[in-house]
């Protein structure tokens, strides 16, 4: 019974990291970035990574969303195993059910707003792409600035169209590296509010890494990192 | 791999219109225009050529001897399908109203001319398309023996034995009589009517032409099956006639090709710094398209349809460029080309076509590869740097394709490996200059707050981009300095040839005792003062070899040779092997004119058998002379030592310049009557006609090869100005004052600017003068005021494309330099 129930978690579980580990080479020699991390995370939980710079949270975030592989250990994302999968299929997975949001924003700059918030949905060739980038832009308060250019918008702008993107497909898990880390205080808490209530509305997994101890405090589960270790 | 073509149109058109694509897209449509510019005037140029070919020798093939011909030639043409024509040409007396002119007769069969046009007119003017002869019993004269007989239509004229009606005037006809023929009035007769005239006896001067014409295979298969041909008899081909077309228009399509080549290199050489930064701004775009899930083959398609869609775009622009370019080009040489060109094929199209896609994929298929398998980390860690070494691979990849795609293009293989040549040894000095300016800077110190210094700086901290703009600079300017020179000193070598005092009339039949009449009347009248020289009727009757080597006898064949005598060479003469004779001897010796000396395969040493005045004598080649038959002065192909000369019966002959509208000519033929006057004034004109029109058309390419040229330069500098406005906008950030930042920038381009166009214009010399010697056939000594203002205008150029590269992040907030970026 026990065992079923174990299995059942284990299947219920939208992240699992079993004991991963990056080294990177440097000119001193390897360097190990992530050391040994195991971490399991449930659908609609609320995670943050906490640490101080170059602990290793951001390649641990990409390590987990699969932008990155790990030199050793394995990532079980939505039920499948990405650290077997090619890069390629790993991007099948993250266009279908992963967003995220970035420090730097990455809009595209030739971009509008609406192309912007569109580009998940016409890589993934979903229809009525413009209606739903629209929908995710009015819910994000910028229906106004849909025809702007990234260079038009300011830094909190720029960021709600960031979270707009990265919700408009819907996704089961978000990843945030540093949300509101380029931004002042005034917008660092209305993205923070934005965020938190678009996952809400969305009922979506939110994994985000910050040095915002304020930000990490609002997540159910927080993890902190130091030299590449969890605590 | 669908989606992401049908991804690529979605997003084209905000490519182009950001930019990224724009200088691209240029590079492309300059390419395209100058091949296709060049391909649309080739085609037409060589169609008309050829058309042209056919109506100077009135066929496609000729047969000439001085003796008869025979039938055998012919029947051998009709097995192999040919047209054939007969002619026959001497010189004989016109006599009419108790007057009399020595006229050049052609007496022809009636299918003459199997090629170009022979029109006729009645003495009233109304003119006809004629084909045939006149009938028998009746002529054609030219207009100049109307006037001197004082002829009307239907008037009787005698040749010989026999009298004729004038039927009509000759306007124009082909295979005009060269040589000494040439200089006489044409009569044009039925060859039926040749043996009641009873002139040409045995010995007499005549030259027999059989005339062919047909398809080329039958053509080749006819010439194939002609064994054993003898000596005396020449074979002309169309395709030879032609290249006597005009030196100008012939050296004017080197400079288009040379001009063409150079445009495309130069446009390649773009289009490789334009595909990288392309790529280097698109890496951020194919990197979050990674991370939103995007395949390598969704990238790939994208992109792929991008440039596709750019490639037909920038193409279709160059066509229509190249096309109106062909029009200036037609309009500008329309005096050479006389003859109304055929339409263009569609071939410079489909070149147009291949060519762009060539140069696009070319350059940017290795790119492709790096941003479809662009790694979504990038994104996290913010880098979107490409590295050289993957460049170097990607420099001998579009090397390579236009290598390949150039000798196919231009299918002289000799002049690509001049110019790739050329290219690998500038490249590497380029490289080892920059390499060593580098190495130097590096052991400078350069750490203080002063600007230049700080630009210095820069240039080594950049590294291998300080020696990528070192390279790309000189190169462009290579090009831009070698096109300059030649396209320079092609015109000047033209209008050299043509000075304003270039004679305009010859005067013939001088004898002795008028010299001195002549020189002072014409000194009188006009302020001339004539060189008269001595014009000796011969002909040359064979060759001997001193040496046992055989002689090729197959070209030597019994010729008329007007010969003359001179002590000293003639200013319009150069030597070019052997010596001049030496002033006192004598020995009978004879200098010949280096184009019949090789037609003849002549040697030096050899012993020419002239007859003239009665009298055979042999004098031995002792020089070859190149002959500048455009200075219009009295040329010879055989010029006689004075030992030989002097001993001669000669008249004179003179050549002089008299203002257009004179009435001196008429005057003095008044007073001179016995002497021959050829005015050559519409021979000049069209001579200047030509040049002008040629010189003009070497100036429309020329232009657009610097737009190339200057396109490259803009490319090169703004292939890192994102990364200039970055460290500009970062220095002013932490308190740099403007002067320092445009002290930086203004020294770090100007060092760039020196070193990059002293070693072009080293290059540049080198390679000028492979290709005027080699290519061009003209000689070579650099230009200073070229290179010179080509230096200043190069250092200049870059110095403020560079500044004004970097002039917005000076005077804008750093912060919202560096918001963008």
């Amino acid at each position: 019974m026990a065992e079923t129930t174990k299995r059942q978690k284990l299947k219920d579980l939208i992240l699992e990291v079993k004991n991963i580990t990056k080294e990177v080479n440097s000119p001193e020699g390897p360097l190990t970035i992530v050391k040994d991390v195991n971490l399991s995370i449930e659908p609609g939980e609320l995670v943050s990574l906490v640490g101080p710079s170059g602990s290793g949270k951001t390649t641990l975030l990409a390590i987990m969303a699969g932008l990155d592989l790990p030199s050793a250990g394995s990532i079980t994302l939505l039920g499948s195993e990405i650290t077997l999968l090619d890069e390629d299929q790993r991007a099948q997975i993250r266009g279908r059910d992963v967003g995220f949001v970035f420090q730097s924003f990455h809009l595209m700059p030739k971009l509008s707003a609406l192309d912007n918030v569109m580009l998940p949905l016409e890589i993934s060739g979903i229809e009525e792409a413009q209606s739903k980038a629209k929908e995710a832009l009015i819910s994000v308060g910028l229906e106004k600035r849909a025809q702007h250019f990234p260079t038009q918008l300011s830094g909190g702008e720029k960021q709600r169209v960031a979270i707009a993107r990265a919700m408009v497909n819907k996704p089961k898990i978000l990843f945030a590296d540093e949300p509101t880390g380029n931004l002042d205080t005034k917008s660092s808490s209305a993205i923070t509010d934005l965020l938190f209530s678009v996952n809400d509305l969305m009922q979506t997994t939110l994994v985000l890494v910050t040095h915002d101890l304020a930000l990490a405090e609002k997540c159910s589960k927080v993890y902190e990192l130091s030299e590449g270790e969890l605590l | 791999m669908i989606r992401g073509l049908l991804y690529g149109i979605k997003k084209f058109w905000s490519e182009i219109t950001s930019g990224d694509l724009l200088i691209l897209s240029l590079a492309i449509v300059l390419s395209v225009t100058a091949i296709s510019s060049v391909g649309f005037l080739g085609d037409r140029l060589q169609s008309s050529m050829k058309q042209q070919a056919a109506s100077i020798l009135g066929a496609d093939v000729t047969l000439r001897s001085a003796s008869e011909l025979g039938s055998d030639y012919l029947e051998l043409a009709k097995i192999h399908e040919l047209e054939t024509a007969e002619t026959v040409s001497f010189l004989s007396m016109a006599i009419a109203n108790e007057d009399n002119l020595l006229s050049s007769i052609k007496a022809t069969t009636s299918s003459y001319p199997l090629k170009g046009a022979l029109i006729i007119s009645t003495v009233n003017g109304d003119k006809i398309n004629h084909k045939g002869s006149p009938r028998s019993g009746y002529l054609w004269v030219e207009k100049k023996i109307l006037e001197v007989l004082e002829l009307r239509q239907s008037s009787q004229l005698i040749i010989g034995n026999k009298t004729f009606i004038v039927e009509g005037i000759i306007q124009e006809y082909p295979d005009r009589n060269s040589g000494f023929f040439g200089f006489y009035p044409t009569i044009i007769v039925n060859v039926d009517d040749l043996a009641e005239m009873g002139i040409i006896q045995t010995g007499s001067r005549v030259v027999y032409r059989n005339l062919f014409a047909g398809t080329g295979e039958n053509i080749k298969n006819f010439l194939n099956s002609m064994q054993d041909m003898p000596a005396e008899i020449r074979v002309q081909k169309a395709e030879d006639a032609g290249e006597g077309l005009g030196k100008a228009l012939e050296s004017s399509t080197i400079f288009f090709n040379l001009a063409s080549l150079f445009t495309i290199i130069i446009s390649v050489i773009t289009s490789m710094m334009a595909v990288r930064r392309y790529a280097a701004r698109n890496l951020l775009q194919t990197s979050l398209m990674k991370v939103f899930g995007a395949s390598k083959r969704f990238i790939l398609g994208s992109q792929i349809m991008q440039l596709t869609l750019m490639a037909l775009l920038a193409t279709l622009v160059g066509l229509l460029g190249g096309y109106l370019l062909q029009f200036l080009l037609i309009s500008a040489l329309q005096d050479i080309i006389n003859t109304d060109l055929p339409p263009p094929s569609f071939q410079p199209v489909i070149l147009g076509f291949v060519a762009s896609f060539c140069v696009v994929f070319g350059v940017a298929s290795p790119y492709l590869k790096i941003l479809s398998e662009s790694e979504p980390i990038r994104i996290l860690r913010n880098d979107f740097s490409i590295g050289m070494t993957r460049n170097l691979m990607i420099y001998l990849v579009a090397s390579a394709t236009m290598l390949i795609f150039l000798m196919i293009l231009f299918k002289n293989i000799e002049l690509i490996l001049y110019i790739v040549g050329a290219l690998i040894a500038v490249t590497i000095a380029l490289f080892l200059i920059g390499k060593g300016l580098i190495y130097g800077l590096s052991f400078m110190q350069l750490s203080s707050g002063i600007g230049w210094k700080l630009g210095l700086k820069n240039i080594a901290k950049r590294g291998h981009e300080s020696i990528l703009q070192i390279v790309i600079f000189g190169l462009s300017l290579v090009f831009l300095l070698v096109l300059a020179e030649t396209r320079t000193d092609l015109i000047d070598s033209w209008t050299d040839r043509l000075q304003e005092d270039t004679p305009n009339n010859f005067l013939f039949n001088i004898q002795e005792y008028d010299l001195e009449n002549i020189s002072e009347y014409l000194g009188n009248t006009a302020d001339i003062s004539p060189v008269f020289t001595p014009l000796i009727r011969g002909r040359l009757l064979s060759v001997k070899r001193a040496s046992p080597e055989l002689l090729d006898s197959e070209n030597v064949m019994e010729r008329e040779a007007n010969l003359t005598w001179q002590e000293k060479l003639p200013d319009s003469n150069t030597i070019v092997q052997g010596s001049w004779w030496e002033a006192g001897s004598l020995r009978a010796e004879v200098s010949v004119d280096d184009s019949i000396a090789d037609s003849m395969n002549l040697a030096l040493g050899d012993e020419l058998y002239f007859s003239a005045g009665g009298t055979n004598f042999y004098a031995t080649v002792t020089s070859f002379r190149e002959v500048s038959w455009e200075s219009f002065s009295p040329n010879f192909f055989f010029l006689l030592s004075p030992a030989i000369g002097k001993t001669l019966p000669n008249s004179y002959i003179t050549s002089i310049r008299i203002p257009e509208n004179s009435s001196i000519i008429t005057s003095f033929i008044e007073r001179f009557p016995t002497i021959t006057n050829i005015d050559i004034g519409a021979v000049i004109k069209q001579v200047q006609n030509t040049i002008s029109s040629a010189s003009l058309a070497v100036q429309y390419i020329f232009i657009l090869a610097l737009a190339a040229g200057i396109l490259a330069l803009i490319a090169s500098i703004f292939s890192n100005t994102d990364q200039r406005k970055k460290e500009a906008a970062i220095l002013h950030a932490i308190g740099a004052k403007r002067s320092l930042i445009f002290q930086a920038a203004a020294a770090e381009f100007l060092v760039l600017g020196v070193l990059s166009a002293m070693t072009a214009i080293i290059a540049a010399i080198l390679l000028s003068g492979v290709i005027f010697t080699q290519v061009l056939e003209l000689s070579y000594s650099p230009n200073p005021y070229i290179l010179g203002s080509g230096f200043l205008a190069a250092v200049i150029f870059i110095f403020l494309a560079g500044i004004i590269s970097i002039r917005k992040t000076i005077y804008t907030s750093p912060m919202l330099t560096l918001k963008d970026a």
